[in-house]
């Protein structure tokens, strides 16, 4: 009972603690596996040759978990490994803007005998980032012999926009594309100790194009 | 006494020290580059080709002096990482790869070769938040390749650049931020040498007249 209590009252403090954040997600799919994707494996890249700005390796790293979470029986490959292993096709210089571009370097025996040897059966593209918008308020700390702290208050948002292109690797084809926006606002009061109140924008985006994915890929959901 | 003579021991090292922290903030930015590189995934040319690189790409550096007080001056040294990525990368490209023991001249004794590749860096800049006010730190280089016979006499010469970039990051310092961009603009001149190569004009007639066939690059 006393453990259930404390449960509770952490996920109030928690709930509490977080930032509120909205979100949409919009999925469009034209060849889904009926069947999953059996013992094939996949991978999530992100896109990197925009100027200024690049998918988060943190963001791709989440997406791979989600789906490894939501079925077990999925393989995600590592982004920095299937970079490495298949340098340098998938550099933001060199990387397939287009499903046609794979056969171009499957040309390559060593690049073909490679991707047999990984199963690869779909490769998923990530574009979009996550940039903090506007920002108030102000903080001042200080310390002293008696102690330290800070007083003051800050505020600032968030937002999220990300797009994922699914590629039939085995087919050159493109199968689907998933794309979210979330965006939200964070608080941070501080009176002695600074109390933040995140809101989890990228997170919340992970989730919701993670849930689209792991429908395509798992017979399971 | 004896109290009184301890504390101003203590005293006059913890001002040393205070000098010493002082003199090492106004120092310049280190980044000696440093990151692992990937050996291309391609069918090698069967060609051995002699790799030469001169004292000024083994040591390779730049210093950039501060243009304000507030700003730092900044060193980079990308020499051994330069080394580190071209014989990785020419090892995975060629059928074999030599280092030669003397710049290709007509009267040196060189080992036997088909062609001898000579890098060089014309250019090298960087970029951090605090020069641009985007949430971005570059690097950009400029190499001049060269590709001799083992006599000296040229085949092909061109110019090639490369770009890599990373994000600001929250706990990352400036120092690891430029080390990284310069890994990202690294990994970016292989890519681009590795799939460029056998598309230069005079390096492909050299090629066919080898009769030499690479598969086409991705485009």
């Amino acid at each position: 009972m006393k453990q259930l209590s404390s449960l509770t009252a952490g996920v109030l403090l928690g709930a509490a603690l977080s930032g509120c954040v909205t979100s949409t997600v919009d999925e469009m799919v034209f060849e889904e596996p009926t069947e999953g994707i059996g013992d094939a494996s996949v991978v999530i890249l992100g896109r990197r040759h925009a100027p200024d700005y690049e998918t988060e390796p943190d963001f791709i790293d989440c997406l791979g978990n989600h789906v490894m979470r939501g079925d077990q029986s999925i393989t995600v490959m590592d982004e920095i490994e299937f970079l490495n292993e298949l340098y340098p096709w998938f550099e933001p210089r060199t990387a397939p803007l287009h499903p046609d571009h794979i056969e171009v370097m499957l040309q390559h025996r060593a690049v073909q005998a490679k991707a047999q040897e990984l199963n690869l059966e779909y490769m998923i593209w990530v574009d979009g980032s996550t940039v903090r918008t506007d920002g108030a308020g102000s903080m001042a700390c200080g310390i002293g012999p008696g102690g330290a702290g800070c007083f003051g208050f800050g505020t600032w948002g968030n937002d999220s926009k990300y797009e994922a292109t699914i590629w039939d690797f085995t087919n050159r084809a493109e199968v689907g594309r998933v794309s979210t926006t979330a965006s939200g606002q964070s608080y941070m009061p501080a009176v002695v100790v600074p109390i933040p109140i995140i809101a989890p924008v990228q997170g919340t985006a992970c989730d919701g194009i993670g849930d689209q994915l792991l429908q395509f890929l798992s017979a399971n959901h | 006494m004896s109290g009184s003579m301890i504390s101003a021991e203590r005293g006059a090292r913890l001002i040393l020290l205070g000098c010493v922290l002082a003199l090492a903030a106004c120092g310049p930015n280190q980044v000696k580059v440093d990151g692992n590189f990937p050996t291309p995934l391609m069918d090698p040319l069967p060609v051995t080709m002699g790799i030469y690189y001169d004292d000024d790409f083994i040591s390779h550096e730049i210093f950039d002096e501060a243009k304000s007080r507030t700003e730092s001056d900044w060193v980079v040294k990308t020499g051994d990482a330069q080394v580190a990525m071209w014989d990785t990368l020419l090892t995975g490209m060629f059928k074999r790869v030599e280092h030669m023991r003397f710049r290709p001249e007509p009267d040196k004794m060189n080992q036997a070769v088909d062609a001898v590749l000579i890098p060089r860096i014309e250019e090298l800049q960087y970029a951090i938040p605090a020069h641009t006010n985007v949430k971005v730190y570059e690097i950009w280089l400029r190499y001049r390749f060269d590709l001799v016979h083992v006599n000296g006499d040229p085949i092909a010469g061109w110019t090639m650049t490369a770009y890599g970039k990373t994000p600001t990051a929250f706990l990352q310092s400036d120092e690891a931020a430029v080390n990284l961009a310069a890994v990202m603009a690294l990994r970016d001149a292989g890519a681009n040498f590795a799939t460029g190569f056998p598309r230069i004009p005079a390096v492909k007639t050299w090629l066919d007249s080898r009769r030499v066939q690479p598969k086409e690059a991705a485009p």
